[in-house]
């Protein structure tokens, strides 16, 4: 099976995307599954890359949430896509989508969720599967936490989930991940993350809070 | 610029040419931001949050969003139903906008978002057109607006669908 791994985010690297493509690459990597993998951090995707996409039998594209949906570079390269998909005589391929948010509560993912949906449909794709991300400020602790451990307990489970949907070609309902860890906590630890950047560009905490 | 809570603002992916039919004449203490330049893509720095707070640190003509949100009463957006959302346009402007917002935390309907870094409060006005748009894009764009105007704490906010363009005629005052 030809599987795309395609990172919608703008970020060249350390992007949050980046690291649940990675576990969801190791989930994925067998057999003769061939993966190819993708960058979109430009508003264009290139001729050569619309040819291997459209020869794939699945797609798993990892976001970030912006303002309660896709990110505007990324909403570029789907109406593209679209386009290119639309064309008669092209094979069934899937879509699988992983939408991670800074705030805590995954839900917030649910939208972004809804229009890879609606894309997909328009575009004559088969909808698979979503995974909604809350908390996603702690994604980064997965390099030193183990998957399936202490706050990421449940998301061992989920990408399994999410990846035995893929390798079957089935579809499943939206799977929802928040870390385990107090919301609350969440919060301070973010305010104490903020003030450190802030400073860290030479300016003082005060400076968060300047109104132009 | 208006000072602050003056001002109503349009964020349009109308033609000039649609604008100009549509609305004829100047609207009052108005300003359209429509895509008039190049307009670069949220890089998600956070720039405008920890290096320069309230300014984006691209330098185009959509790097002040957070400033301009400031001074508004009413926000308009007239945006092309895309899978439930806005154009590219339009979400490239609002994904430039987070400066309105302050980096920390804050819960409200239960959930987290951000807190606000300016006092006014704004009525959001949105405006979706598309000749096909499918019963699931238009409960998407439903939603979508509501957790918009939830996120950016708008006093309240309206949403409408046309098919064509012409059926806004005289409906935005």
């Amino acid at each position: 099976m030809k599987i795309a791994l395609i990172n919608g985010s703008p970020k060249r690297k350390e992007s949050a995307s980046g690291l649940v493509l990675e576990i969801f690459k190791a989930f994925v990597a067998k057999d003769d599954n061939q993966i190819y993998e993708f960058h979109f951090d430009q508003p264009q995707v290139r001729k050569e890359e619309i040819t291997l996409l459209a020869d794939c039998d699945l797609l798993l594209l990892a976001f970030p949430l912006y303002v309660d949906g896709i990110p505007s570079h990324l909403l570029h390269c789907l109406r593209q896509l679209e386009g290119a998909f639309r064309a008669p005589g092209g094979k069934e391929i899937m879509v699988y989508t992983i939408v991670n948010c800074g705030f805590y509560e995954d839900a917030h993912n649910e939208l972004a969720i809804a229009m890879m949906k609606n894309w997909s449909e328009r575009a004559g794709l088969k909808w698979g599967q979503g995974l909604a991300i809350g908390g996603g400020g702690m994604l980064p602790f997965l390099k030193s936490i183990p998957l399936g451990r202490g706050p990421f307990k449940k998301l061992k489970p989920a990408f399994a989930q999410l990846a035995s949907h893929a390798l079957n070609r089935s579809s499943g309902e939206t799977i929802f991940f928040t870390p385990a860890f107090p919301r609350f906590l969440y919060k301070l630890a973010g305010e104490i993350g903020w003030r450190q950047a802030v400073k860290a560009n030479g300016l003082r905490s005060g400076d968060l809070f300047l109104r132009k | 610029m208006g000072g602050r809570g003056e001002m109503r603002l349009i964020i349009s992916d109308l033609e000039r040419d649609e604008r100009r039919r549509l609305f004829p004449q100047p609207l009052a203490e108005t300003i359209w931001l429509e895509e008039e330049g190049p307009i670069h893509h949220c890089l998600g720095c956070f720039g405008c949050w920890v290096k320069t707070p309230g300014v984006c640190v691209i330098r185009d003509q959509y790097g002040d969003m957070g400033e301009m949100l400031s001074k508004c009463t009413e926000v308009i957006i007239i945006s092309h139903c895309c899978y439930g959302g806005f154009s590219p346009f339009v979400k490239n402007v609002l994904d430039r906008s987070i400066s309105y917002l302050h980096p920390y935390f804050t819960i409200r309907n239960g959930r987290m978002h951000h807190r606000r870094r300016y006092k006014n409060h704004f009525h959001l006005q949105v405006w979706f057109y598309g000749e096909d748009i499918t019963v699931k894009e238009k409960e998407t764009a439903e939603k979508l607006v509501k957790a918009n105007a939830i996120n950016m704490d708008a006093s309240d906010y309206s949403v409408a669908f046309v098919r064509h363009i012409a059926e806004m005629e005289g409906r935005i005052r």
